[in-house]
């Protein structure tokens, strides 16, 4: 699915400069489940952001299908992530003022979808996420648990091949925290490549393969052992 | 804990320095323009008030009522009303004077100009209270031959030297005499409708031929004032003017029996004060103000610090969503609701002090602009402690007005939901007023925008209306008839026909856009009703009509080779002798005749008086050999009249001149040719064109001033719509974030943005289009020709997209700058 390859990101302020990744060589296959983990700073959210290509690496390469997307123009960027790639924040990240079915019919408002097919793929997710019968309501009528289905659903709503997901457990509660991570486990056994950022050992053990990253550097990378 | 506020209020000033700089610039604006406004406004009020006599003296109008016709509308009255007046009320008025303007030559060694000088009862001298230099006032005005002259004047004749002595040639009709100065006054004030650059006295004698200058009771040349005695009601005067026109003046027995004077002849009065600002027709000193305009301005003053306001309180709500913070650990720490209301009210009109300092360098740096612009001298008094209070009250006032409701919704943020969620505080109530402001301050834009556009658009439809005749290439010579000049018309014909360029010239008694009203009743002979009719009379030549390019509807032009052709002269004539003469007629006149078609018309006859006394008079019969289109030759501001068009070489005032080339260097030819023949009458002249256009120049300073405003009101709320725009954009940053995760483009990002800020300001334009529309018909009303209605139509949608491209512009900056920034800053805390 994608290759990094010596890839470093420096983030430069006025004064300081900070090494957020440094020379990190990364693989990741398709139908993969990886989780990363690390200590707060390390540099997994500025990773998932490379990846997700809403941040663009300051050296090394990013093959993402066996194409080199390091130097890719915004717009380029852009136009492969909103086919190929959801998101799932830990803050949910929803429109306060959209309802739950807009919410989700927004992830493929910019993909030239015709109304009717976007009705009825926002519907088939939401039945499967189970969230259908709070179609209309508002993102501040739902609990945490409800507000990150919507966002898991928005993430797949347009078949993406890849979820990205920062900490999606992070604001939840451990019952509501395995209902999200049971829907990722099942999407990834329906083939959809998932990388996760996670503190929580229990939810990185959903994984397969768990990449820890200290520093900006890569330090272990434990393979599960297949079931 | 004052100085805490201060310090908070001058930090938040710095910190947010676009909102600051967006709210005082805007406010500063509007004061600026409500200043400006108000001074003008004042100005108007205080017409007249200054006069010692001001609140006991009175001006005479005559408005004449012939059936079938518009009522011609004068401020004037006629010669004899003056002492009819003071006979008919003698225990009412005081004293009577009347003041007619005329142009005489004066002359003075080698300087020669023509001026306009009023001839004046010598009650002048006791009635107003000049402000005299040197000299007596009742001396000059006690013979025919002393002149009072105003300082300017005086200035030009006589430089600084004492003018007391010296002598001054006047010349008008025949009369050609010396004038001693014996009074100088200081000029009036510009805010008096009384223009008197000089004035002589009136020596009827002096008129003798000129009968209706001050002896006729059918012509008004003469404004006429009188002052009531002490304690009198203006009511016993008003109330029998009619008692006074039947009891003064006989009405031609031809007209009818059972006819009174008063159905004619209306008579209205004014107190001199409420002269400026109520219109009431023909006829002024100089041009007067009405209190529509005015109210017209004080209403745009209104508007644009209303939209200022808005502003205001736009901005200051949305921050203070910003400021809930601030607010809730405040009030954790023991501050009252009161104390911050005192808080932020205190901000609020801190800003507004701010704003109206520098409002008031606004308005000096655009005082003498404006003032040049309405014609007068305007100040600011900023010791007239008047000025000052009202002033700092207003801006008290704007400051409470924009900062009252900020301070009640923050104030009564609840601490613990504000600091816990630390979610926007924001309440639907402001979003949804911020929109009602929005919508209201463009609503105001766009109407100013159609108004604007609509006086304009009538401007040019009536400068640019067809007048009837070809305008262009085309200039009047005046005074052509003025003694020293009538006796070399015909020379002066030959040679200015001579010139290169000229390729035709005409003689007429009128000049295009004069609004002359001269009329004449004739009576249809052979038919049987025996009713004289109304008709205005122009005066032309044989090559008036090819001169003017006017082109005939039926029969023919007066030709030279007809000895029997035009207006036969009473020379020679016997008493009651029916003479033989030609006519042409226009249009409306046959209507008024009955004579049918203009084919149908050739042939026919009119008959009226061409000389002799009263019971002896000599009539002519007119043929009409004729007939011509109607056109605007009159006024274009006025209805079309019926009209005879008669051959006649009396009164041949105006010399029209058709050219083509270079129009500066034909003038100064025609001058040569007119200095060359003519020493004692000044070259005086105008283009056509020009006349007619200056006909509209009221309308021409209300366009300039709409347009300044509409300007300042587009302005002002664009300012706003900014600020408005950056705020809710840093606001819905997360939202745009989002959206460029999932696919967003930048385009999309700034659409989404245009279109949140184009729906109020469509929204303004579905209300501001019937207000306009309604408001502009009924200024539209007032020109009886006008631009179809239809048009206001596209004008509504040209302001309106005019509007929103605007919006666009403010807002487009901005948003495009939002959508470009990258998601992970907006998406990381939240
Ligand atoms: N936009 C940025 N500008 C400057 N420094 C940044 C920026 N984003 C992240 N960093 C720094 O890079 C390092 C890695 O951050 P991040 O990837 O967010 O860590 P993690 O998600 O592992 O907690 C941190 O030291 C952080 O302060
Ligand atoms: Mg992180």
């Amino acid at each position: 699915m994608l290759k990094l390859h010596n890839l470093s990101k420096v983030y430069r302020t006025d004064e300081v400069e900070t090494v957020a990744l440094n020379s990190v060589n990364v693989e990741i296959e398709t139908g993969e489940f990886v989780a990363i983990m690390g200590p707060s700073g390390c540099g997994k959210s500025t990773l998932l952001n490379i990846i997700g290509m809403l941040d663009s690496p300051s050296s090394g390469n990013y093959f993402f299908m066996d194409e080199d997307v390091a130097g890719y123009s915004e717009a380029k960027l852009g136009n492969i992530r909103k086919q190929h790639i959801g998101f799932i924040f830990q803050s949910f990240n929803l429109i306060d003022e959209l309802t739950v079915a807009e919410n989700i019919e927004l992830a493929l408002l910019y993909h030239n979808i015709p109304a009717s097919e976007r009705r009825d793929r926002v519907a088939r997710v939401m039945d499967k996420v189970g969230i259908a019968h709070r179609a209309k309501h508002m993102p501040s009528q739902l609990s945490g648990g409800q507000q990150q289905r919507v966002a898991v659903a928005r993430a797949v709503v347009g078949d993406q091949a890849m979820i990205l997901a920062d900490e999606p457990t992070g604001n939840l509660d451990s019952a509501h925290g395995q209902e999200v991570m049971e829907m990722l486990q099942a999407l990834n056994e329906e083939g959809t490549t998932i990388v996760m950022v996670t503190h929580s050992p229990a939810h990185a053990d959903y994984a397969r393969r768990t990449i820890n990253l200290f520093d900006g550097h890569v330090v272990t990378e434990n393979l599960r052992a297949a079931v | 804990m004052f100085q805490n506020y201060l310090s908070v209020a001058f930090r938040n000033l710095i910190k947010n320095k676009l909102y600051s700089a967006i709210n005082i610039i805007g406010l500063a604006v509007g004061l600026m323009s409500c200043v400006l406004i108000m001074l003008f406004v004042r100005d108007e009020f205080s017409y007249d008030k200054f006069w010692k006599n001001a609140d006991s003296i009175y001006r005479l109008h005559t408005t004449f009522a012939v059936p079938g016709r518009e009522p011609f509308v004068t401020v004037v009255a006629q010669g004899p009303a003056k002492e009819a007046l003071q006979r008919f009320f003698p225990n009412e008025i005081e004293a009577t004077t009347r003041m007619n303007g005329m142009s005489p030559v004066v002359r003075r060694d080698d300087k020669t100009f023509q001026e306009t000088i009023y001839w004046t009862d010598p009650e002048t001298a006791d009635m107003f209270d000049f402000d005299l230099i040197a000299g007596d006032m009742h001396q000059a005005l006690a013979d025919n031959s002393s002149i009072a002259l105003s300082e300017s004047m005086a200035e030009k004749y006589f430089g600084t030297d004492n003018a007391i002595g010296e002598v001054l040639t006047l010349t008008f009709y025949s009369i050609t005499r010396d004038y001693r100065v014996a009074a100088v006054y200081r000029d009036l004030p510009h805010n008096t409708v009384i223009d008197l650059p000089a004035m002589v006295r009136i020596d009827e004698k002096d008129f003798e031929e000129q009968s209706w200058e001050f002896a006729q009771w059918f012509s008004v040349n003469s404004v006429l004032f009188y002052e009531l005695k002490p304690g009198v009601n203006i009511d016993l005067v008003r109330n029998r003017l009619d008692d006074f026109a039947n009891a003064n003046i006989e009405i031609p027995s031809q007209l009818g029996r059972d006819i009174k004077a008063s159905d004619f002849i209306k008579y209205s009065t004014l107190a001199l004060p409420e002269i400026q600002l109520h219109p009431a027709g023909g006829g002024e000193m100089k041009p007067t103000g009405d209190i529509k305009k005015v109210q017209i301005f004080i209403a745009i003053a209104g508007l644009i610090l209303l939209i200022a306001c808005i502003n205001f309180m736009n901005l200051a709500t949305a921050k203070s969503i910003q400021r809930a913070r601030e607010v809730a650990l405040r009030k954790v720490l023991g501050a009252r609701r009161s104390q911050l209301i005192v808080q932020f009210l205190g901000e609020s009109v801190l800003l507004a002090l701010i704003g109206l300092v520098l409002g008031l360098v606004l308005v000096e740096a655009t005082l003498p602009a404006f003032s040049e612009m309405l014609g007068k001298e305007l100040a600011f008094n900023y010791a007239d402690g008047m000025t000052g209070l009202i002033l700092l009250g207003l801006v008290i006032a704007v400051g409470v007005m924009g900062g009252i409701y900020p301070a009640l919704v923050l104030s009564g943020f609840l601490p613990a939901r504000v600091l816990k969620a630390n979610k926007s505080a924001e309440t639907g109530g402001s979003a949804i007023l911020r929109n009602v402001l929005v919508v209201t301050q463009f609503t105001i834009s766009i109407a100013l925008i159609i108004g604007t556009a609509v006086v304009y658009g009538q401007m040019f439809y009536a400068t640019s209306m067809d007048p009837g005749f070809n305008k262009d290439n085309l200039l009047v010579v005046r005074g052509t008839s003025r003694s020293g000049a009538s006796d070399k018309q015909e020379a002066l014909r030959e040679e200015i026909l001579r010139l290169p360029g000229v390729t035709s010239v005409a003689y007429s008694g009128d000049r295009p856009a004069s609004g002359n009203e001269n009329n004449t009743s004739v009576t249809v002979p052979g038919s049987e009703n025996t009713e004289s009719v109304l008709l205005g009379v122009q005066t032309v030549d044989y090559d008036f009509f090819s001169t003017y390019q006017i082109q005939f509807l039926a029969g023919r032009n007066y030709n030279r080779d007809f000895a029997t052709d035009g207006r036969p002269s009473a020379e020679g004539a016997k008493p009651g002798e029916i003479l033989n003469g030609t006519i042409i007629l226009n249009e409306s006149a046959l209507g008024r005749l009955g004579f049918g078609t203009p084919q149908e018309a050739l042939g026919k006859a009119v008959r009226l008086g061409v000389g002799g006394e009263p019971g002896a008079r000599i009539q002519a019969d007119l043929q009409v050999i004729g007939v011509v289109p109607d056109t605007h030759f009159q006024s274009l501001r006025r209805m079309v009249r019926p009209e005879m068009y008669m051959m006649d070489t009396d009164n041949h005032n105006n010399l029209s001149v058709r050219f083509s080339g270079d129009p500066a260097r034909l003038v100064s030819a025609i001058e040569g040719v007119w200095k060359s023949m003519i020493t004692n009458v000044p070259f005086s002249y105008e283009f056509v064109d020009e006349a007619m256009a200056e006909e509209f120049t009221q309308e021409q300073a209300l366009a300039k001033l709409l347009t300044g405003f509409s300007v300042l009101a587009v302005a002002i709320a664009c300012l706003g719509l900014y600020g408005l725009a950056s705020y809710t954009a840093a606001r819905r940053t997360k939202e745009i974030g989002i959206r460029k995760v999932l696919g967003a483009s930048v385009l999309d990002i700034v659409r989404l943005l245009i279109w949140q800020f184009s729906k109020p300001v469509l929204l303004a334009n579905i209300i501001a289009w019937p207000i306009a529309v309604w408001g502009m018909m009924s200024w539209l009303e007032t020109f009886p020709y006008r631009l179809d209605t239809w048009v206001l139509g596209p004008l509504c949608i040209g302001a309106g997209v005019v509007a929103l491209l605007i919006a666009w512009v403010t807002v487009g900056g901005n948003a495009a700058k939002v959508a470009r920034s990258n998601p992970i800053k907006a998406l990381r805390y939240e």
